[in-house]
């Protein structure tokens, strides 16, 4: 037995499983020890009146403010401008724009949005769209040239949500939209980002 | 788990995420003082402990859409603050002063026998010299009185580690007490 | 006896194992003739040890499809499958220390986003913790990350997303701040998008302070 360490059977005590009548002669003095440090538990219930009264008030400045980003939201049709320094000839004479076609107020019920791609490149042979929504495949979403003069296009439906995509010219180059958000796509190239 | 009002912990937290949120106020005042003492004795300060509880149904608000169960948000709000508790702690080491621990029990007893206040404050002040784990073991079983399964339910461990844990408490608080009269 | 233990040793076998080879078949059905076998058999290790970590798999996949439709080099593809398997984790972890709680698959698969498009891992723990109730983790992150891509520096894409959502905006506002973004840059001269940025958060943190906004009563004396 360790000078200080209460003996295995005191130990019992102080849980509750024995009772002092419990304890050896010998450990009474122990047991009584221990039954006295017991005592000296502060049991005082603790309260915080008012307390809620602050959270609240907390809380409730964070949540007031009225919602004023919305009066700039309603017009949901987004048109991106072209940029004229971006009709660089030859090799990067592809531009890019996309015109999203939101139906008004959409809900959350709502979960389809038609899209429309735009691309200027007045020298390719075909173009293609390729993104997270068709597999990647360059064969999948050929544009179509309207009639602008190098102006192609495609309209697509897409589900709500973030896709990444990039347009395939000559089914070889690979090019992302200048005026989209672009990430870095692993392979040494970037993807542009649409989030409907 | 049913209040004054009514509504099951689980309904008021369902209507708050669908938007209606002022009744969370309905949790803060149903669980305001669950667990104040709780917190008072694991901190060793009436003043950090009330800091504690706010923050605590502060971050339980910001982050309600993540109560896997509402219908016990108010162990789930433990979990909360236990965090909240243990992270104080780790951030100062240095034991309370004896007069935040006196200022507990004078604060909310009338009169005492000076010697029975002396040895509640000695008991407080060793007990802030315990691990956190260890304290709180003891908090749980001795001041809020649950049985060691029940604290094992909460704490999502086993009733022996508990056992060793409160025991080797017992041990130090021994000792701390020791020299005292 | 001998049999028999045989037989419930096979039953339990294709219990445990019939799981795992469903989960195998679903992701070499859809890298078939996408990837080269090679590639093929990482992407399986990877997403089932991915899987096994609460980490979403489908990104996995999908990039490797990605890869292989790019005309990218197998071990180009094998790298960047690797890369972004340690963004999920590196993501599932910055969510985590916001706890309390195991993040969503789709919080995870948000935050790889984000982190790929430029921000670190204490970006995306302060966003978590930002949300709050009201907004998802992945929309939120989703949209950080977009701004971010968009080229507004990290520190001002946290604080511009945080400062919104304080001043009270819901999901539609904070879904709407890339296009203001971009109509703040394409109607300024000049005006950068950190610029613009900037200028949306100034705007959110008046708009927070405004007077006539309910004040905090007091502290309990």
């Amino acid at each position: 037995m360790s000078g200080n360490n209460f003996h295995p059977q005191v130990k019992q005590l102080l849980d509750g499983e024995i009772t002092l009548a419990d304890l050896p002669p010998a450990l009474r003095a122990e047991g009584e020890e221990a039954l006295r440090l017991l005592a000296a538990v502060d049991r005082e219930p603790v309260m915080f009146p008012g307390l809620d009264t602050r959270v609240l008030a907390k809380l409730r400045r964070r949540a007031d403010s009225p919602s004023f980003w919305r009066r700039l939201v309603t017009p949901r049709e987004v048109r991106l401008r072209v940029r004229p320094w971006t009709l660089v000839p030859a090799f990067a004479a592809a531009l890019a724009l996309v015109l999203v076609l939101v139906r008004p107020a959409p809900t959350p019920a709502t979960s389809a949005v038609t899209v429309r791609f735009v691309l200027f490149a007045p020298d390719a042979h075909d173009v293609s769209l390729a993104g997270t929504f068709n597999q990647w495949d360059p064969a999948a979403t050929p544009l179509v040239r309207t009639g602008s003069p190098g102006v192609w296009s495609a309209t697509l439906t897409l589900p709500a949500g973030q896709h990444q995509y990039a347009f395939v010219v000559d089914g070889a180059r690979w090019v992302a939209d200048p005026g989209a958000p672009a990430v870095d796509d692993g392979f040494g190239r970037r993807n542009s980002v649409l989030s409907l | 788990m049913s209040g004054p009002e009514g509504a099951t912990d689980g309904q008021v937290v369902r209507a708050i995420l669908a938007g209606d949120t002022e009744r969370y106020g309905v949790l803060v005042t149903r669980y305001r003082d669950r667990y104040a003492r709780y917190a008072a004795r694991m901190l060793g300060s009436r003043d950090a402990a009330e800091d504690a509880v706010q923050d605590a149904f502060v971050r339980a608000y910001d982050q309600l859409a993540q109560c896997r169960d509402p219908d016990n948000f108010v162990g789930w709000f433990f979990l909360i603050l236990r965090n909240r508790c243990f992270a104080e702690r780790r951030k100062s080491k240095d034991v309370a002063p004896l007069e935040a621990a006196g200022a507990i029990a004078a604060a909310e007893r009338a009169e005492a026998p000076v010697e029975a206040d002396e040895r509640r404050r000695a008991l407080q002040h060793a007990l802030l010299e315990l691990t956190p784990e260890q304290r709180e073991v003891f908090v749980l079983k001795h001041v809020e009185g649950l049985s060691y399964g029940e604290i094992a339910e909460r704490l999502k461990t086993s009733v022996p580690s508990l056992k060793m844990r409160m025991h080797r408490a017992y041990d130090r608080l021994r000792e701390q007490l020791k020299d005292r009269p | 006896m001998k049999t028999l233990r045989a037989f419930l040793l096979l039953a339990l076998l294709a219990l445990v194992g019939g799981g795992t080879t469903l989960h195998a078949q679903d992701i070499s059905a859809r890298l078939a003739g996408r990837v080269s076998p090679e590639v093929a058999a990482l992407v399986q290790r990877l997403a089932t040890s991915a899987a096994a970590r609460g980490l979403p798999v489908d990104p996995l996949i999908q990039k490797a499809i990605e890869g292989g439709a790019k005309g990218v080099p197998a071990d180009r593809i094998a790298a960047a499958v690797r890369a972004l398997a340690g963004q999920l984790d590196v993501a599932a972890a910055a969510l985590t220390r916001a706890g309390p709680t195991h993040p969503d698959t789709d919080a995870i698969a948000a935050g790889a986003f984000a982190l790929n498009a430029g921000l670190n891992d204490t970006n995306v723990t302060t966003l978590a913790r930002v949300s709050g109730p009201r907004h998802a983790q992945g929309g939120t992150l989703r949209v950080a990350g977009t701004l971010a891509a968009m080229g507004v520096p990290a520190a001002q894409t946290v604080e511009l997303v945080t400062q919104v959502i304080e001043a009270g905006g819901d999901s539609a506002d904070v879904l709407a701040l890339p296009a203001q973004v971009s109509a703040g840059v394409s109607h300024g001269r000049g005006v950068t998008p950190a610029q613009a940025a900037a200028g949306l958060a100034r705007a959110a943190a008046a708009r927070a302070n405004a007077p006539g906004q309910q004040k905090p009563k007091p502290p309990h004396p």
